[in-house]
């Protein structure tokens, strides 16, 4: 199976919604360290913050989707379903398409783990969502090994996110000044006024 | 106002002396009023706790349903906490701090019969395994002083450890999880579920918490069993409910009904002089009109149809003589400053949302806040930590549907000439540190 049995259409897609995705996903790391620093202005409320941050995700994750069916009915990459999850099963660059295939796995832990926030432990969520740090570079490795657009915009667009990735991991590291707790202050566990043992 | 126990028909003669109660009263006692609480009173009308076995599936038959406000099935919660148990030893919580301002019935119960609603704890702690329960009212609640006689008198006669604690008085401090982070931290707030207390509670250990009169009622099936139970109330709806009745009636308090009553008999008992709404439910609950609640019965199948639920069993009267919007927005201003602060939908959306309804109060003859109130009801539905959002929406809404003819009224700004009538509603200054 060549290149030829499949419309080059597809190919512009899966290139076009690849880098899409990584502008997206860059951005909403952007937006989870500004939510994480709790910045906030008289016109920017943490509400649009949070807002922002999940549905620039939700975004980002349909361009990921179309990347990811792309790259499968495109036959020249040599995917196939399972190869969807399970990384480096590519005909095409098995490694640089590989790490595309483990920063798609992480995104999908981190999307379960966020949609079942409620039944999750938060210890839990924030371990699997700690995980993007882990994704982002490799999904950027990816864009650039596997990428047929390095040497043009794609490279330009790469190096964009890099600064505004880089730039939101700077500012997640510097350590938050001590936030006044307005709720009520810790007091010792609540003492019995009164008790009667029982008969053991 | 204070609470008073409806007079009752006569018992029938032999029908007490450690025996099931025949017909109702049967949580609260009949008879003299004094030396009513103590343990010897409480044996001579109810006979001894039996020895436990099967509770769990007798409460099942009896079909009992939390009596805190949610109607929760008590079975169901009670095979929760057995079944995480686990290693971990369960605990059991009374919940008696009853924060509701519109009811009376928890603190009137364990002020009457302590023993019965201790014997509840014994119950159904021995029922899930759990080896200390805690008793939780209200700081400064009346029925502390009996709930501490009573402990006295049982020192050393139960298989478990009972234990009586004081919550700080705050519309949310009674919430279920409230009283688990207080008995924890000491901090009476609610926290985000799941876990829910069944799964991880007190000391991380998975936790019964129910409310006073349902662990009554818990004693009763203990004893008398479910068949018995069920004898009282329909089908649907068994057993009897503790009902506080208050607001614009002859004689306001606490009486207990039969479920599936119909709400005309129990407002016509306690004198119930005309009325522009009635709220079921207490400030969580709904708002009827009084063409609503003509042809309806007290229950959760009757009052479902009308959108609204028994809840805590308070019945409040709103006669015609109180200007219904300024209470429904007095109310709304009081619910909003009953915010623990913790989340922004809460915090922000209930002042909010009083505030806009203040100003349909003055006059809002383009709709514009009123507009507000429901759109901003909308956004602040089914957030946060804890329920009380949900409960002030419910209230505002269901008032804003009752009162919609008095709405017309206060439109232009003119008003209706009672907004500055004296208070109906009770709103506590609590002390909320």
């Amino acid at each position: 199976m060549t290149l030829a049995t499949t419309p080059l259409s597809v190919w512009y897609l899966m290139r076009g919604s690849g880098l899409v995705a990584l502008i997206l996903f860059s951005m909403t790391i952007g937006l989870g360290v500004v939510g994480v620093k709790r910045w906030q202005s008289s016109r920017w409320s943490r509400l649009v913050t949070a807002g922002l941050h999940r549905n620039v995700a939700l975004l980002a994750l349909c361009f990921l989707a179309i990347h990811v069916v792309t790259a499968v009915v495109d036959q020249f990459v040599g995917l196939g379903w399972l190869g969807v999850i399970v990384p480096f099963k590519s005909a095409y660059r098995p490694l640089w398409v590989g790490l595309g295939v483990v920063a798609f796995d992480i995104v999908l832990a981190v999307m379960a783990t966020s949609l079942l926030r409620r039944h999750v432990r938060f210890r839990t969520w924030r371990l699997v969502h700690w995980g993007t740090w882990v994704m982002w570079p490799v999904a950027l490795v990816h864009a650039l090994g596997a990428g047929t657009d390095r040497v043009s915009f794609g490279l330009f667009v790469s190096l964009g996110c890099v600064a505004l990735v880089g730039a939101a991991a700077v500012w997640r590291l510097i350590p938050d000044r001590a936030v006044p707790d307005r709720t009520t202050p810790p007091r010792p566990p609540a003492r019995p006024l009164a008790t009667a043992r029982s008969s053991s | 106002m204070t609470p008073t126990i409806a007079p009752s028909r006569p018992r029938p003669p032999g029908s007490a002396r450690g025996g099931p109660p025949a017909g109702l009263p049967r949580l609260l006692p009949d008879g003299p009023v004094a030396d009513r609480p103590s343990l010897a009173r409480h044996l001579e009308r109810l006979g001894p706790l039996p020895a436990p076995g099967g509770l769990v599936d007798q409460v099942d038959q009896a079909g009992l349903r939390g009596r805190g406000g949610a109607g929760f099935p008590t079975a169901v919660k009670l095979r929760a906490v057995r079944s995480a148990a686990g290693r971990r030893r369960p605990v059991v919580v009374a919940n008696g701090t009853e924060s509701e301002p519109l009811s009376h019935k928890d603190v009137t119960l364990l002020g009457h019969v302590p023993h019965l609603v201790l014997d509840g704890m014994v119950a159904a702690a021995v029922a899930v395994g759990a080896g200390r329960a805690v008793l939780c009212l209200k700081e400064g609640s009346g029925a502390t002083a009996p709930v501490r006689r009573a402990l006295v008198e049982r020192s050393g006669l139960d298989p478990v450890d009972l234990e009586v604690v004081e919550v700080p008085a705050r519309y949310v401090s009674g919430e279920e999880s409230a009283l688990v982070n207080h008995l924890n931290t000491g901090r009476a707030l609610p926290t985000v579920t799941p876990p829910r207390p069944a799964q991880r509670g007190v000391g991380g250990r998975p936790t019964l918490v129910d409310n006073v009169e349902t662990l009554a009622n818990l004693a009763l099936i203990a004893r008398f069993g479910p068949s018995w139970w069920r004898s009282v109330g329909t089908t649907e709806d068994p057993g009897s409910m503790l009902v506080t009745v208050s607001g614009g009636v002859a004689h306001p308090g606490l009486q207990e009904v039969a479920l599936g009553t119909p709400l005309p008999e129990i407002l016509g008992r306690a004198g119930a002089g005309p009325a522009a709404g009635i709220l079921v439910g207490g400030y969580f609950g709904t708002w009827l009109t009084p063409a609503q609640i003509s042809g309806a019965t007290f229950g959760w199948t009757g009052l479902a149809p009308l959108g609204a639920a028994p809840g805590c069993g308070a019945l409040t009267v709103l006669p015609e003589t109180c200007c219904p919007l300024a209470e429904l927005s007095r109310v709304a201003d009081w619910l909003a400053g009953q915010s623990a602060g913790q989340c922004g939908a809460c915090t922000n959306g209930l002042p909010a949302i009083a505030g806009a309804l203040a100003r349909v109060v003055r006059g809002d003859p383009d709709g514009a806040a009123l507009g507000l109130v429901r759109r901003w009801a909308a956004m602040v539905r089914g957030r946060g930590a804890c329920k009380l959002p949900d409960g002030a929406v419910a209230f505002v809404l269901s008032g804003l549907e009752a009162f919609a003819p008095h709405l017309a009224v206060h439109r232009d700004g003119r008003g209706c000439g009672m907004t500055g009538h004296q208070a109906l509603l009770p709103t506590p200054q609590w002390r909320t540190s």
